[in-house]
């Protein structure tokens, strides 16, 4: 049957439009005019400068890195055999391993905090003297379910048939997951890394929770808007912005690559 | 015309501009609910949260005064703002109350778009606002002491009006367009069984190395600069010469106030040293860690002090408050019009100034402090209530407490020479709660209010601030690889 309303299937995008132009697209105008524009409204780059020059905002940077860094690679670390494991069981018991993975997701991310706070207090005694390593077991706790879901999806969708190709093929256990397994896995990987590295060099909250008094990036915004500073604010979120635009780049030429991987392993 | 939100948003829209509408819906809301449309005058009020008496008191928590009257509310204070604003000036009213964290979200709120009509920043926060000119003052019959309904001018205690009267902005005095609300000091909330008095009554009690990860400071700049501020000129705001000098009040709050850039960057140095010997910057958290033992003491303001020290009772901790001897910061938080809201509406401003009489009458005050556990910034005038109501919190009866345990405990400061303020109570309170509530008349003597600093000085304070908190990465560094 026709449309009789001149109704077309494409003016179902138009909400999501209206949503991204208002809420994605204007502010993000903003931020950059913000951004590129001094106290007296001209053009200026003296707060790049200012930034990178400044010992302290510079070992900011350094210190949310490091920490987005290791809690990537820890929950990689524990995210991928764990996913590997769920998706080799069978698709209907790993479905319900993988929702005991998510269930937390389900519960307020400050209460799970605090309890896993009240856990480490009982077991450290004081907090403070080990800032860091508490926001990197509460950041892991926090992303690991990120991670574990979209390396979970690839995972179920790799075909067996490589796998026992190279086997028969006289390939060993190790050379099997480093030349067939691995490369096939790249795309959930760099999903994975991107969901839990970018939200972890901002999520402040989890400091302020395990009375870490150093700022990460997301503090430093938070403070220098409270101060009514939008131009160093904007700054900041301009450079995390470039961060995320570089991590994309380097994503997407690897997933790019995935066609080439599969070639590779099977040659 | 009275503009509805229909046509509002439609002329938006006519203009395409879609950043406008959406920014423009939440003024377009208030705005329309704001006009004084027919007999409904509507005021629009912003408060701190929790910070007036919300109504539905258990009945064990009413209080009974000496004529026999039970004050035990069930309705918010208000609501019975407009009950009463009716059954005096015969005009209904619709109070839209909302609720703000910090004084700068308060501010960015206004300058966003939002629209109130009477709000109650602290005092530094009103400074600026007066300076940028965002303020409507008081009507002259607001200061008229012979009408019985201006309960804040017959009520505000002297001391608190010789406060205002000595601030001023730009030449326009603080007094004609701010009415205080809540005040108190900023002191230490400490565990004697851990801490001595003799430790928590000086700032540096921060950077003590003995409570080393024991001991939480607030983050927030300002108060952590005035500690700091006070830690820097300790010797020289406690040398006997200045303490003895005729106008020692005004070289206090001179030098507390100094924003210079070395007396800023000497403060990063000494908040440096302090964020390595803290157990946190907190920002609400201090108090529960206090009952739980995780921290020994903290830097608290007054209000938040008595009710942690209330907590902590329950818990049967018991936790006690001091005010560094050095110097206290006077802080107080007040109302002021605004002149976006108000718009020269003599219906709205009459409103807004019988709001401020309202929660000014003396039992009404009674209701919040009871509520919130701050103090309030009204003494009674003739009205004895709020000296019945701290006699019978904090008084101790001499026949059943053994009079050796006594002290006459005088605030007479407060409530004018014309009452009798001294009240016998148990020694452990002239350490505790009623210290906290109704600071004793040398903390006063010792306290300074802290200004609205100039932009240049805020600035340097901001970027010392950041400094501070950042990852310092030269002393990581030193200190890693120099071992």
């Amino acid at each position: 049957m026709k449309q009789k309303h001149g109704f077309q299937r494409k003016q179902l995008a138009i909400p999501y439009a209206i949503f991204l132009l208002l809420f994605v697209i204007l502010p993000l105008l903003v931020v950059i005019f913000y951004a590129f524009t001094n106290e007296d409204g001209h053009f200026s780059l003296e707060n790049y400068v200012a930034f990178f020059r400044s010992g302290k905002t510079v070992g900011t940077l350094l210190y949310s890195i490091v920490i987005a860094l290791v809690t990537t690679v820890i929950c990689l670390l524990i995210a991928y055999p764990t996913a590997y494991v769920l998706s080799k069981t069978g698709l209907k018991s790993g479905d319900a391993l993988l929702l005991l993975f998510v269930l937390p997701m389900w519960i307020n991310f400050t209460l799970r905090i605090t309890a896993l706070k009240e856990i480490l207090t009982l077991i450290e005694g004081n907090l403070a003297f080990h800032p860091f390593a508490n926001t990197i077991i509460c950041m892991v706790y926090d992303f690991l379910p990120f991670m574990i879901m979209p390396l979970y999806n690839t995972l179920t969708k790799l075909d067996d048939s490589f796998i026992e190709a190279a086997q028969d093929l006289g390939a060993k256990k190790h050379h099997v997951f480093l030349k067939v397994i691995l490369p096939l896995s790249v795309p959930g990987i760099v999903s994975g890394v991107t969901m839990v590295f970018l939200p972890s060099m901002t999520n402040y909250v989890v400091l302020d929770m395990v009375y870490n008094s150093t700022f990460i990036m997301g503090s430093l915004i938070g403070s220098y808007f409270s101060a009514y500073d939008w131009h160093n604010g904007s700054v900041i979120s301009i450079i995390l912005l470039l961060i995320i635009c570089l991590i994309t780049a380097l994503s997407s030429r690897y997933t790019e690559g995935e066609t080439d991987g599969r070639v590779g392993a099977m040659k | 015309m009275k503009r509805t939100k229909v046509h509002l948003i439609k002329r938006m829209l006519g203009t395409g501009i879609a950043l406008t509408l959406a920014m423009g819906m939440t003024v377009g809301l208030s705005g329309c609910g704001g006009a004084s449309d027919g007999d409904v005058v509507v005021l629009r009020v912003a408060n701190w949260e929790e910070y007036i008496d919300e109504g539905d008191w258990d009945e064990e928590d009413g209080i009974e005064f000496s004529d026999g009257t039970i004050l035990c509310p069930e309705s918010s204070l208000v609501e019975d703002f407009e009950t009463w604003y009716y059954e005096t000036y015969g005009q209904k009213v619709k109070v839209e109350y909302s609720t703000f964290g910090t004084n700068e979200e308060l501010y960015n709120q206004i300058t966003i778009g939002d629209v109130y009509d009477l709000v109650c920043p602290s005092e530094y926060m009103i400074m600026k606002m007066l300076r940028e000119g965002m303020l409507e003052p008081y009507s002259e019959g607001f200061h008229d002491k012979d009408k019985e309904e201006n309960y804040y001018e017959n009520g505000v205690s002297p001391f608190i009006a010789q406060v205002y009267d000595g601030l001023a902005i730009d030449g326009h005095k603080l007094n004609e367009y701010a009415a205080g609300y809540m005040w108190g000091t900023l002191g230490i909330v400490y565990n004697p069984e851990e801490v001595t008095e003799e430790q928590a009554s000086s700032w540096k009690i921060l950077m003590d190395k003995s409570l080393d990860k024991r001991i939480t400071i607030k983050d927030s700049v300002r108060d952590a600069f005035f500690a700091a501020v006070s830690i820097q000129y300790y010797d020289e705001i406690t040398a006997e010469d200045f303490l003895e000098k005729e106008n020692y009040s005004d070289a206090l709050y001179a030098c507390l106030n100094r924003t210079d850039q070395e007396t800023v960057d000497a403060t990063e140095e000494i908040l440096s040293a302090i964020k390595r010997n803290v157990y946190s910057f907190e920002t609400d958290s201090g108090k529960a860690d206090m009952v739980t033992g995780k921290v020994v003491a903290n830097q608290q303001w007054s209000g938040d002090a008595v009710y942690t020290m209330d907590q902590a009772e329950e818990d049967e901790v018991e936790l006690c408050y001091a005010v560094p001897t050095e110097s206290t910061n006077l802080w107080f938080d007040g109302w002021v019009m605004l002149k976006k809201g108000i718009s020269e509406d003599s219906r709205k401003q009459q409103a807004a100034e019988a709001f401020v009489n309202f929660v000014s009458m003396p039992e009404n005050a009674v209701r919040n402090m009871t509520y919130i556990g701050y103090t309030s910034v009204i003494s009674g005038g003739d009205s004895d209530v709020i000296l019945e109501f701290v006699e019978d919190t904090y008084g101790a009866d001499p026949e059943e407490e053994d009079p050796e345990d006594l002290v006459e405990y005088d605030v007479t400061y407060f409530f004018g020479e014309d009452k009798e303020a001294v009240i016998l109570t148990t020694e452990d309170q002239t350490r505790r709660q009623l210290y906290a509530q109704y600071p004793s008349q040398d903390v006063v003597d010792r306290s300074a209010v802290m200004a609205c600093f100039d932009n240049e000085g805020n600035e340097r304070i901001n970027r010392m601030w950041t400094n501070v908190r950042c990852f310092d990465l030269q002393n990581w560094l030193h200190e890693t690889f120099d071992k």
